[in-house]
């Protein structure tokens, strides 16, 4: 039997973190558990994080918008800031799991989870979000780039967890896209998926575009040249498809039993083809 | 360890390791076996249940998690609301249960999507039920179901006999 | 009669669907108690091995296990299986896949089976393995099953018909292709399960999920050497089967388990991963197929080459080849033909019966050929096929006589009067940017029941018992086509009763009698006719001994009415439970035995295809119109309608039929669009659903059933087989769509969004991954 900790305020947290420094944080369950089941042996002890009432906040913080990492898909999706302001987040997090995973998973999970698979990165890379963290001592925060180090590797020290992130105030984004491309509309892992954030002129000029991918790499990945062969360009499919051809050449997709890299390689191009129809 | 919650209306008190499945508690120890397992994994929705009135896998929850919560199993359904569910009688009309092994947890996550939107679309309703998986019906008769379940809860159709 | 808290499904037909929506059915996982063990296996974890010692001391030495067994404690034959009887309960001198059980453990908690099973101790020493079928056919290869005359072909069947294959020469247009099906996982949501007991009198009870519990108590017995009289099956409905439980799977290690356990009820159960790995899939299959046509359109002559992946046993795989092979020149006129098929044993996972059995394949690389002849010949595809399609009397490509009800041209008229296939045209110029759309046709027909040797017999029993009440003993499983329900409704028509009052006992070896198999589309068909029979029978002890009761007035005059019997002429009433009261056990009691017609015609003088079911005697057909949109940046492939048209003769309840065409339109449509079970040197690759990807409800479209007017001389009201033709045509009619929409599709499946890419860029094949 292991022991389950569920801690009700941050002080108890850091305690139990102290008595059981080998124990293994989860909050929704949607991702250890299901590790965790596949694994021989003795459970570790779990500290599960559904209680702590801080990791749950979603406010406006000078300026910023701050998302807990213990809220839920399902809360951050339905929140009025989010929907309202942030659809390139709200599309992705639809599109993750299913409506249960939604209800249980939480944005911390996917972060420390890290898979470059994880449906809600690709619009943190490109809203620019930063990583907060805590400890009983001291706090750190650091941009997600940093703090996702690769597939499964975050930088998180011992007695650390994952506050939340903290989302710049909107720069005024004409377009926000995202597309997942799965083998089902739901349950399904992305095989490629593409954030986009783009500014236009009132002409249609591309003043900046932020572009990142799930799945096509170690981590989503950012393809910069790609988003300067947008910059100063009226939107359309000639600046979009020299930016898909520049994107191919930047990501490291690999084969898997779901699609091949090939595939994903072109479809992360094709991907951005889909913004001349949704040209503001 | 003790663990006290709300299951299906009731105030329980129950005696168990706080890292015992859910899904294990509730069908081995408390006998509510309408609480289906057909994959440990959070992949088919069968042993969906409500968790303060989410739709919650009982697969991925550990016992300890249970305190101070409100649980509905498919057996809680009717008394979770007080009165007749009009989901169960639904489905069976419109012949969305086939071999049945689903349709516990289906029913509860049509039960948790109108209670958040009384009057959705079908293609809300294959949303709001596209954690479930069923491998008999094609789900067609299922959207049926939810469709005019939500109708009598409006008070748009009259409940059968 | 009720062991140990034994749910007895005393329910009627009304109430079965209600109780599995509030969540009260008991399937054959459901039971739990005081006491109860747990009993898991060991698998192989090799995929061919000879196995030089199995060491169960330490599994036995740990906290909590009640018995660690091997095949060394099994006193009978040791093998199980429908025809061939190769598998082992427990391996004992050979491992011939990964999933093969090899040591049985009883435990009292399921922590402690499964820290055991990691104690037992297995010493293989590794054989060379053979997982392609052409390789398994090599010279030199290994063989699986050294006692088997055919080596590694389990079964060869050959037909030939007029002037074979030499006419497809002088054809006006012929065309050819391969093509590559996948495995596919049942994925009933109810994993494998049940629970035994032995008594204090030896006996032994068995509940589980099962399709076949008469023919389990044969090969149980025989497996474990023991008496069949000793061994009650019981078998609740099951949570899904669809073949995939048409066959033993816990019951022999429950049976062993609970020798060795007297007085303990013991439970199996397996998980998602074990049952992937254990049970079996539907044929991986690779067929060649030339078709010919004259000038005029007229198919002339189909050769076809088919090879089924059998993987290491005959988990009916003869039989899916030999309906295969019967199905695999479609509902077509064609005169001359040569088909050829094999099922070939390999040490890859087991493949066996799975709805469908063997015509999904063949489906699916004929509806293909067909449009590429439409294309070829510049013919709309669906006038090409009314064209061809057969009438009661024609002759189909094996030189099987259509001598029962034949209505495909009326399927397919309806689909040509559809809106969807009239607007075709301007829907498909509606696409949207960047989308491309297609419609696709296909044409099927589907066998009912086993064929001409194997006996299509149902042993129906009604009951009216002492208290006015009537029970009906159903002797095929209900698994969730409400079947069950039919049987009661049947049994309510002719006893004048209100529907849904016929209580239903579902399958118990104790109380109802054997009736095959819950497979082939033939419950109903057989079953039906069987209950119809009883039904009757009774209905007419009760009248005459009603008017005996009344003093001697003519049974002519009375009426069997709900609950009561009615003298017409002066409106006296005797109540049912009185009447039983009047009567001995044995009269309230009849039985009624059923055999479904079996073909006399013999288009192959094989005494082995006969015996494992050529030809049928009637046939249910279907048709299928899919529109499809396309994706041009991704490959994805969304289904937007799918409309089939079905005869399955006459309708009982047509709301019955409509959903097992809807069930199985989506399984169709997962085999053509998600569904790839995967295996590498028999490693299992999709091992979970998250990985063996089946649709859910955002996936599947809205569908359209239409039932053509039929009726067939030989059903219980006119009715043919409906559990199986549904899932023929959907992945051909995909296909077909994609092509439409494109100009190629690819010949491996599924259609998966990389595959449907390469075939946008015209890449087809090549370049395909593996």
């Amino acid at each position: 039997m292991a022991k389950v900790i569920l801690p009700a305020d941050m002080g108890q947290l850091w305690e139990a973190m102290e008595a059981h420094p080998e124990a293994r944080l989860y909050a929704g369950g949607t991702d250890l558990l299901v590790r965790l089941r596949a694994q021989a042996g003795p459970p570790p002890a779990l500290v599960c994080l559904e209680r702590l009432e801080e990791l749950r906040i979603i406010e406006e913080r000078g300026g910023e918008l701050f998302l807990g990492a213990g809220a839920t898909h399902a809360q951050i999706l339905e929140h009025p800031k989010v929907r309202g302001r942030l659809p390139v987040l709200a599309r992705a997090l639809a599109s993750l799991g299913s409506p249960q995973v939604r209800n249980m998973g939480t944005l911390g999970g996917n972060l420390v989870t890290a898979s470059p698979a994880g449906d809600s990165l690709p619009p943190l890379y490109v809203l620019g979000a930063e990583v907060q963290l805590i400890s009983r001592k001291a706090g750190r925060r650091l941009p997600i780039t940093e703090f996702i180090k690769g597939p499964g590797r975050v930088d998180l020290n011992p007695g650390e967890v994952v506050a939340g992130v903290c989302l710049p105030k909107s720069e005024g984004w004409t377009l926000q896209h995202f597309e997942k491309v799965g083998r089902r509309d739901a349950l399904a892992i992305a095989l490629v998926s593409l954030a986009a954030l783009l500014r236009l002129s009132s002409e249609g000029v591309v003043e900046e575009a932020r572009l990142a991918w799930g799945s096509v790499g170690p981590t989503v990945m950012r393809a910069p040249q790609a988003e300067a062969a947008l910059k100063g360009r009226p939107l359309g499919l000639a600046s979009l498809g020299e930016a898909a051809e520049l994107a191919g050449q930047a990501l490291t997709p690999i084969d898997d039993l779901r699609a091949s890299a090939s595939y994903r390689r072109r479809v992360a191009g094709n991907l951005l083809l889909r913004l001349a129809e949704r040209e503001a | 360890m003790r663990i006290n919650f709300v299951l299906n209306g009731e105030p329980r008190r129950v005696e168990c390791d706080p890292d015992r499945r859910v899904v294990d508690l509730l069908r081995e120890e408390l006998g509510l076996t309408g609480v289906k397992e057909a994959c440990g994994a959070g992949e088919c929705g069968a042993c969906t249940v409500l968790v303060d009135g989410q739709a919650r896998l009982s697969c991925l929850m550990l016992a300890a998690q249970l305190e101070g919560r409100e649980l509905t199993t498919i057996e809680g359904l009717a008394a979770a609301g007080q009165t007749l569910d009009p989901l169960p009688a639904s489905f069976v009309e419109t012949g969305a249960v086939q071999c049945g092994f689903c349709t516990p947890g289906m029913v509860l996550s049509a039960r948790a999507l109108l209670e958040r939107a009384p009057a959705p679309s079908r293609r809300e309703i294959r949303q709001g039920l596209s954690g479930n998986l069923c491998r008999c019906t094609g789900y067609q008769k299922i959207i049926d179901a939810v469709e005019l379940a939500a109708a009598r809860g409006r008070g748009d159709e009259p409940w059968p006999r | 009669m009720n062991p140990r808290g034994f749910q007895d499904g005393r329910k009627t037909s009304r109430d079965g669907d209600l109780a599995k929506a509030r969540g009260l059915e008991m399937f054959a996982a459901d039971r739990y108690g005081a006491g109860m063990l747990w009993a898991g296996v060991r698998r192989a974890g090799v995929a061919h091995a000879a196995i030089e010692g199995v060491d169960t001391s330490r599994a036995l030495a740990a906290p909590g296990v009640v018995a660690a067994l091997t095949h060394a404690d099994i006193k009978g034959s040791n093998r199980q299986g429908v025809i061939q009887r190769d598998q082992p309960v427990l391996a004992d001198d050979r491992v011939r896949h990964r999933g093969d059980a090899v040591a049985l453990v009883v435990a009292e908690t399921r922590q402690a089976l499964a820290a055991a099973l990691e104690l037992i101790s297995l010493q293989l020493s590794e054989l060379p393995a053979v997982f392609d079928p052409d390789q398994a056919l090599a010279k030199g290869a290994p063989i699986i099953h050294p006692g088997h005359a055919g080596g590694n072909l389990l079964l060869g069947g050959r037909v030939e018909t007029g002037r074979g294959e030499a006419v497809l020469a002088e054809c006006a247009a012929m065309v050819e292709a391969e093509y590559r099906l996948p495995w596919q996982e049942h994925a009933y949501l109810e994993t494998e399960a049940g629970w035994a007991i032995q008594e204090d009198d030896g006996r032994l009870i068995i509940v589980s999920s099962t399709q076949t519990p008469f023919r389990d108590r044969q090969e149980v017995a025989e497996a474990l050497g023991l008496d069949p009289a000793r061994l009650r099956m019981i078998a609740p409905p099951t949570g899904g089967a669809f073949g995939g439980k048409d066959g033993v799977s816990v019951q022999s290690l429950l049976a062993l388990a609970a020798l060795a356990c007297p007085g303990r009820p013991i439970k199996m159960w397996w998980s998602r991963e074990e049952s992937f790995l254990a049970s079996p899939k539907r044929h991986r299959a690779r067929l060649r197929y030339r078709l010919g046509a004259d000038s005029q359109g007229r198919f002339q002559a189909l050769a076809a080459e088919i090879v089924y992946d059998t993987g290491p046993y005959d988990h009916l795989g003869g039989a899916v080849l030999t309906l295969g092979l019967e199905h695999a020149g479609g509902p077509y006129r064609i005169p001359n033909a040569l088909i050829e098929a094999r099922a070939v044993y390999t040490n890859n996972p087991v493949s066996g019966a799975f709805r469908g059995f063997g015509v999904p394949q063949v489906a699916a690389a004929m509806e293909m050929t067909v449009d590429l002849l439409a294309a070829k010949l510049g013919r709309d595809p669906l006038d090409l096929r009314r064209l061809n399609a057969v009438r009661r009397g024609d002759i189909i490509a094996p030189g099987v006589t259509l001598t029962g009800s034949t209505e495909i041209g009326q399927c397919l008229d309806r689909l040509e009067a559809h809106d969807l296939w009239r607007g075709r045209r301007a829907w498909k110029e509606a696409a949207g940017p960047f989308q491309r759309r297609g419609v696709g046709v296909a044409a099927v027909m589907h066998a009912v029941g086993y064929g001409p040797m194997v006996p299509d017999v149902g042993n129906a029993k009604i009951e009216l018992g002492a208290d006015g009440v009537f029970s009906l003993f159903c002797g095929v499983v209900e698994m969730g086509q409400g079947n069950s329900a039919t049987y009661g409704l049947l049994a309510e028509r002719v006893l004048g009763q209100e529907p849904g009052s016929v209580r239903l006992i579902q399958p118990d070896t104790d109380r109802c009698l054997p009736s095959g198999s819950a497979s082939a589309s033939r419950t109903t068909f057989t079953f039906g006719n069987a209950v119809l029979g009883a039904a009757t029978l009774l209905r007419e002890r009760l009248l005459a001994r009603a008017a005996d009761a009344l003093l001697g007035v003519a049974p002519a005059e009375m009426a069997l009415l709900p609950g009561r019997v009615r003298h017409l002429p002066t409106g006296k009433e005797l109540p049912l439970d009185l009447l039983a009261r009047l009567m001995t056990p044995e009269q309230r009691v009849a039985v009624h035995r059923h055999r479904a017609p079996a073909s006399t015609q013999r288009p192959s003088a094989d005494p082995v295809l006969q015996m494992h079911g050529l030809p049928h005697e009637v046939f249910s057909f279907g048709a299928v119109l899919a529109a499809v949109e396309i994706d041009e940046l991704t490959g994805r492939l969304r289904v937007e309608r799918l409309i089939t048209a079905v005869d399955c003769g006459g309708l009982i309840d047509p709301l019955l039929a409509e959903r097992q065409v809807e069930g199985a339109v989506v399984q169709g449509l997962g085999y053509g669009l998600y569904e790839e079970f995967l295996a590498r040197e028999g490693r299992v690759l999709s091992p979970d659903l998250a990985t063996y990807i089946i649709p859910t409800a955002l996936d599947a479209p809205e569908m359209e059933t239409v039932f053509v007017p039929g009726h067939e001389e030989s059903g219980p009201l006119g009715l043919k087989g409906v559990g199986e033709v549904g899932i023929d045509g959907p992945l051909p009619a995909l296909a077909n769509a994609l092509r439409d929409a494109v100009g190629d599709c690819p010949r491996r499946f599924p259609l998966t969004p990389e595959r449907v890419l390469e075939a946008l860029a015209g890449a087809g094949e090549r370049g395909g991954r593996p």
